[in-house]
């Protein structure tokens, strides 16, 4: 075999964690390759001129958790990184009325005491405990899971600190940490809040990416994460990168190369070589074999043991917990363009809210219904909508006068009742716009173009199974040491030489970049 | 019965298995022990359940305990006719199942010893009382550290299933094992037992295994026995009738007012096996606002109705389950998350004495058309004007849920029975290990009394 | 000139200073009038059968003794006897009464409000507040509101008209100084100032900002929220909380009230002793000179209060920290106020404040004083 084809790394697959995962390893010298199917960088994070003019951040739209040490470490501003804070979030209610939250505390708060003055109140409390519960789960984040099945020292060790972690708190600390682990968001706002939409949307904030209702216990956890940002002295951590989240990829991308990994877009891997229990190259789909001392997939579980593995080189117990791994799909994008901004009859007119994000969820009613649709496997006739406007931060993604208008849209479950096909991607396209119509009368004269992505699409496009834009559902039993599977959370897999880096290990999820970074330390501490 | 006026070593609020199990711990010691039970008696679920063996050889009920023992434990209507019924010999079930799904039934003893192992650190768990994970007692420590390693030698794969299976839902759980509606429905109905949550929300599976509790392997319905009978019958603890509110002075209980005159009994002691709420609601203006608080806000909703059939015919089964699907139970669920009574409740019906006792979820509130519903639900062999039910009511004084068990329960800081009362205690089902379970959480909360009485 | 025109109270903006610089608005205080706008303070009027008795569980002073007519100024504690918030309650009546606050208490007055038969109004929106400063402040309120104010003592408050609008005048304040506060409808507040600055011209009446009173309010003692101590609600870690007794607020603690938040907790650290002490510091003018002249410069004084945490030293150890300080006009002298560890508490304690002379931290020596600073007799006479 030519010297030109080892590596000492090749990562499958060059979505963000696939990426930073190259760069770290680069970083230390290595020799990395990274093997891209698509004719581009970024996975799901990828920005596309969809209309011609039209530019859009095709699946995920917001960068809120893209770990700070690693633009820090990575040196990302310098390669173009550049993320801009969204500024508001409006909801518009049933009843004509809004609730707004805005970049300024006072503001916010001048405004919820409109709706309720002891809710102005509970909301600053709440923010309080919220951002002591980050601060406690953060160290989480960036630790390696200790096993519990295990009996080796390290492992124990890591139990140990893990518990005395968690006895640092104290009891007020702990009691609700446990409360955010297991309750509902709906259930853990109700002993806060009155106001149901401010209920609602926060809750709306804890169901993205699952198949969850906010009534369903273990979604509260995930109101946590926006208020993670804020520790690393972000002040507002929600943020659109500078021409969408595919700069974001294009950085990460280029860090990598500046410190020698190279990346092959077009190459897609058809399965990983194994000999003798151990990993030793990847064979392409055009036939191409490729050498390397470490194999290391960002795909997801299921693609990453099921498809680019035999099965017979796992244990049977293993497979079935990877089998077991849920991914259940549940959300959909509609991407539009736009000849002018929308007006919502709650806020009339173009304002300073279209610089922030429109929240479908005027209440907790609502988006439980929208989940009871996908419960039994129908998409959300009217949906909880996430929507921006990217054109108005960054008046690059559109031609001039002209806006691109990005709608996140639960619940579209991957398990439809019959499965997608074309005529229900569009029945589903004009739920999603029928629905802001009524928010938004007059809007539907606006749409130049529009895409409709199902989680069909997203899995077909991105590879991601079951269209998971997370890689596997952020639930508790599938976070942590249990994710992806128990006793190999450690980016490690039971075939010597293979790693995992993913958002499908742990801590997973969102832009973060975090399971790519702690991956690379295992591989590098491997290494050693 | 006019019992002499008087000072009593303790009073115990509540004449429920829990109460009458505490009452009993203490009046072993020479306490003289009052209880008081607020009218009807509202614990009936506590006959319902594990009675730890620990239990019974203390308080020496062995000889008369009556556990009873249904067999089938279940019958289930199929939907294209027949029944599906699950015995207490698993590989009998097994075959029964087999019959409707091969699959499932092969997979059946595996699911069941998988269970009850689960199970069985449960048990270890709710003989004492929570675990205190904040101490830094070196005893309690080392009785933390004596649970992990029970859990430890129970295996990897046991501590693999207990940290996936605890914050799973009902319904995952039983996705991963088999195939069957009629099966998934009759196992998920528990996972959803006197809780407002349908079998998809998370922690049903807790519920589920919390049920299984004290059951023989491959049974999946608490049992009853005739413990409160047995309670009731022992001498040296006297009982009346009357409700009951705790008299505070300086921070110490002093006593209760017994209603409804209000007439002061003194006693050093209060024990309340009453519903957290209930007892502490009237000592509101007493207590640190954020622990009234934290009791305000346990969620505990009743949604289970009781009731009475008299049937047509006499019925041929020991108990029905009305539950075919998960998405059965899952729909039922929709209607009470709105604030409404199932369309298609999930019903369970018992054969006793020739009448059917049911037990019917989810009902909110008391409704004229549910006992219609019920009766058509059970496939006629009833008239609907012979059913009868009553309001729900939430017997379990708070939903186990994960967020309200163990040292959550009934509310952070406060679960080991103890109370920011001095001299009051708590024992009911609000108390961990929770309702469903006979008499441990009595047990547990006097043996905390009579430590607390022998430190001071 | 200070440049910083405006800064924010409780989701208002107030002003700084209603000149570039505030020394004009400082002086009025303590020879004429100022007027300030505190509106933004939180006010709740509590009414009810059980509104003394809810207010008494709250706080840490005994309500019940309050009479009609009568104002407290008085902390309030959590469970473990920190301090959550501190305020003013007005009795209005023998079942009304009205409580200021810095921070909002909604929540806490309902949460402890459980089982007590009261209402719980937050009239923030709807009730403004002006304060009248100084020594001719009793004068210029006789002449508008055409009434005998001689008999007004000090904490205590009576009903009024001014130029046909209602008031409750109470006689308090932020300054140390002789001073009334006016509580107004908020529709008439703007008329009501009008008024005010109108009747006053003849008596040296100056519109004031926050510089000014901050000036004012260090010299007499008076505690800022989340400056001189944070709420305990507030606090991130227990470190950051004191209890009233760590305040120098132990005479406001009731001992003998039946049952309040933070009863147990408040008699033990009385039986234990604090750790903590809140005191004042003069700072040592001639050990400042002669730091700054060691560089050639005369000593420079701060020409705004400062509100940032400076270390106190005794010793070869810090002992402390001063959280507010500034220049004296009046006293002509170098204040702050500090939290000490309680040995160091001792009025006449020798201790160093750290200074920054020219880049470079240095330690001036300082005087542990008694508080207030200034507390003029015309405050209570």
């Amino acid at each position: 075999m030519p010297a030109s084809n080892r590596y000492d790394a090749i990562v499958i697959g060059g979505g963000h964690n696939g990426l930073v995962h190259a760069a770290y390893l680069a970083r230390a010298g290595r020799k990395v390759l990274v093997l891209e199917r698509r004719p581009r960088v970024g996975g799901a994070a990828v920005t596309e001129e969809v209309f011609p003019g039209f530019k859009f951040s095709m699946f995920s739209y917001v960068v809120s958790l893209l770990r700070p040490e690693i633009i820090r470490d990575l040196d990302l501003p310098r390669h173009g990184l550049h993320i801009l804070p969204l500024e508001s979030t409006l909801t518009p209610m049933e009843n004509g009325d809004y609730l707004a939250a805005w970049a300024d505390h006072d503001e916010t708060r001048r405004e919820l005491y409109r709706h309720s003055p002891r809710d102005a109140e509970a909301y600053d409390l709440y923010g309080r405990l919220m951002h002591h519960m980050a601060h406690a789960v953060k160290p989480i984040l960036g630790m390696v899971p200790p096993d519990p099945t295990s009996l080796s020292p390290r492992d124990l060790l890591g139990l140990l600190r893990l518990g005395r972690h968690f006895r640092g708190l104290g009891g007020e600390r702990f009691h609700a940490l446990v409360k955010l682990m297991t309750m509902s968001s709906a259930d853990y706002l109700d002993e806060w809040f009155e106001t149901d939409v401010l209920k609602a949307t926060k809750a709306a904030s804890g169901i993205i990416g699952t198949f969850l209702g906010p009534r369903s216990p273990g979604t509260a956890y995930v109101l946590l994460h926006h208020y993670m940002g804020e520790l690393d002295g972000v002040f507002r951590a929600w943020g659109f990168a500078k021409g969408g989240t595919g700069a974001v990829s294009e950085a990460i991308a280029s860090a990598a190369r500046g410190f020698g990994a190279e990346i092959r877009c077009d190459a897609a891997v058809a399965r990983v070589i194994v000999k003798n229990g151990r990993a030793t190259g990847v064979v392409l789909e055009n036939g191409d074999e490729l050498a390397a001392r470490v194999v290391v997939s960002s795909l997801d579980p299921r693609r990453t043991f099921l498809q680019l593995l035999d099965g017979n080189e796992l244990p049977d117990e293993f497979v079935a917990d990877i089998r077991r791994f849920k991914f259940r799909g549940s959300s959909g994008k509609v991407n539009l363009a736009l000849s002018a901004l929308p007006s919502f009859s709650c806020m009339p007119g173009v304002g300073r809210h279209h610089r922030g994000a429109v929240s479908i969820s005027p209440s907790l009613a609502y988006v439980e219904r929208a989940y009871d649709d996908a419960k039994y496997g129908e998409f959300s006739r009217r949906p909880y909508m996430d929507i921006v406007f990217p054109s108005v931060i960054d008046p690059g993604m559109a031609p001039p006068g002209k806006h691109v208008m990005s709608i996140f849209v639960q619940y579209a479950p991957y398990q439809l009742n019959g499965g997608w096909s074309d005529a229900k991607r569009e029945a589903f396209g004009d739920a999603v716009v029928d629905t802001v119509e009524q928010f938004a009368p007059g809007f539907k004269s606006l749409i130049l173009h529009r895409q409709v992505l199902t989680p069909a699409d997203i899995e077909r496009i991105t590879g991601l199974t079951e269209g998971n834009i997370f890689a596997g559902e952020l639930a508790l039993h599938q976070l942590f040491f249990l994710r992806p599977a128990p006793g190999w959370a450690k980016f490690r897999t039971p075939v010597r030489g293979y790693y995992q880096c993913g958002s499908g290990t742990h801590p997973g999820g969102g832009i973060m970049g975090a399971s790519g970074r702690l991956a690379a330390l295992a591989v590098l501490g491997d290494g050693r | 019965m006019n019992a002499p006026p008087g000072r009593f070593d303790a009073v115990v609020i509540g004449a429920g298995v829990n109460g009458l199990v505490a009452a009993r711990y203490l009046a072993r010691t020479g306490r003289r022990v009052l209880v008081v039970e607020p009218g009807r008696d509202a614990h009936q679920s506590a006959e319902i359940g594990w009675v730890p063996p620990q239990l019974v050889r203390e308080l020496g009920l062995g000889a008369q305990l009556r556990v009873e023992q249904l067999d089938p434990w279940i019958t289930a209507p199929l939907q294209d006719g027949g029944r599906l019924e699950l015995w207490r010999d698993p590989a009998k079930s097994a075959e029964a199942i087999g019959r409707i799904s091969p699959s499932d039934g092969q997979k059946w003893p595996e699911f069941c010893a998988r269970m009850r192992r689960l199970a069985s650190v449960l048990e270890a768990l709710y003989v004492q009382p929570p675990p205190d994970v904040e101490t830094r007692e070196v005893g309690e420590l080392l009785r933390l550290a004596g649970l992990g390693l029970r859990v430890r030698r129970l295996g990897k794969q046991a501590i693999v299933d207990l940290l996936r299976v605890l914050p799973m839902s009902v319904a995952e759980l039983l996705d991963d094992w088999f195939e069957s509606d009629a099966l998934k429905g009759v196992l998920g109905a528990l996972g959803v037992w006197h809780l407002k949550q349908g079998p998809r929300g998370g922690g049903t599976a807790f519920n589920f295994l919390h049920h299984h509790v004290g059951c023989p392997l491959g049974v999946f319905r608490p049992h009853r026995s005739n413990v409160k009978e047995l309670l009731l019958a022992l001498p040296g603890v006297e009982v009346r009738q009357g409700s009951a509110v705790t008299l505070v002075r300086g921070g110490r209980a002093t006593g209760v007012a017994l209603g409804p005159a209000g007439d002061a009994i003194e006693a050093p002691l209060v024990v309340s096996g009453a519903d957290p709420r209930t007892t502490f609601e009237p000592l509101a203006r007493e207590l640190d606002a954020e622990f009234i608080r934290a009791i305000r806000n346990i969620r505990g909703r009743g949604v289970v109705a009781r009731g009475t059939l008299r049937p047509n015919h006499p019925p041929d089964f020991s108990t029905l389950c009305l539950a075919p699907s998960l998405e059965y139970l899952e729909r039922a669920y929709d209607d009470a998350k709105y604030g409404r009574n199932s369309a298609h409740p999930y019903v369970e019906a018992r054969a006793v004495n020739g009448q059917l006792e049911l037990h019917v979820q989810y009902a909110l509130a008391a409704d004229r058309t549910l006992p219609e519903r019920v009766a058509a639900a059970l496939g006629g062999p009833a008239q609907a004007a012979q059913v009868t039910l009553e309001a729900p009511e939430h017997l379990y004084h708070g939903d186990l849920t994960l967020d309200q068990i163990l040292f959550m329960r009934p509310v952070p800081g406060w679960s080991r029975y103890r109370t920011p009362v001095e001299g009051l205690y708590l024992c009911g089902p609000g108390t961990h290990p929770g309702g469903g379970i006979a008499g441990a959480a009595g047990r547990n909360a006097a043996r905390v009394i009579l430590k607390d009485a022998k430190r001071s | 000139m200070e440049g910083q025109a405006w800064r924010r109270w409780a989701g208002y903006v107030v002003a700084s200073s209603y000149e570039l610089s505030h020394d004009r608005e400082y002086h009025a205080i303590r020879n004429a009038a100022a007027l300030f706008d505190v509106s933004p303070l939180y006010k709740y009027w509590i009414t009810g059968p059980d509104a003394a008795r809810l207010l008494d569980r709250v706080v840490t002073r005994d309500v019940a003794k309050c009479k009609v007519g009568q104002v407290l100024y008085t902390p309030w504690c959590d469970a473990e006897g920190k301090q959550i918030d501190d305020g003013t309650i007005s009795r209005l009546g023998e079942r009304t009464f009205r409580l200021t606050a810095a921070d909002p208490n909604l929540r806490w007055l309902h949460l402890n409000a459980a089982g007590s038969d009261v209402t719980i109004d937050e009239v923030s929106e709807q009730t403004a507040a002006l304060s009248l400063q100084g020594p001719t402040s009793r004068a210029i309120l006789e002449v508008v509101a055409q009434t005998d104010l001689s008999k007004l003592k000090f904490f205590h408050l009576t009903e009024a008209t001014i130029r046909g609008i209602p008031v409750t005048i109470s006689r308090t304040g932020y300054t140390g100084d002789l001073g009334y506060e006016l509580w107004v409808d908020a529709a008439k507040a703007v008329p009501l100032w009008d008024a005010l600055i109108d009747a006053g011209a003849p008596y040296g009446i100056t519109p004031a900002g926050m510089l000014a009173l901050d000036v004012a309010r260090i010299e007499a003692g008076l505690l800022l929220i989340e400056v001189d101590y944070f709420s305990s609600r507030h606090a991130l870690i227990e470190m950051q909380k004191s209890s009233p007794y760590e305040l120098g607020l132990g005479w406001t603690v009731a001992e003998g009230k039946e049952q309040f938040n933070g009863k147990q907790a408040l008699a033990e650290e009385r039986r234990r002793g604090s750790t903590w002490q809140f005191t004042g510091l003069a700072v040592n003018w001639e050990s400042l000179e002669r730091l700054y002249a060691e560089v050639g410069l005369p000593p420079r004084l701060p020409t705004v209060a400062w509100r940032t945490s400076v270390p106190i030293y005794a010793g070869d150890r810090q002992v402390g920290y001063a959280t507010s300080g500034g220049w004296s006009p009046l006293l002509k002298q170098y204040i702050a106020l500090a939290h000490l560890e309680a040995p160091f508490a001792q009025p006449g304690t020798p201790v160093r404040m750290e200074v920054t002379v020219e880049h470079r931290r240095k330690q001036a020596e300082a005087r542990v004083t008694k508080l207030p600073f200034f507390n003029p007799d015309r405050k209570r006479a």
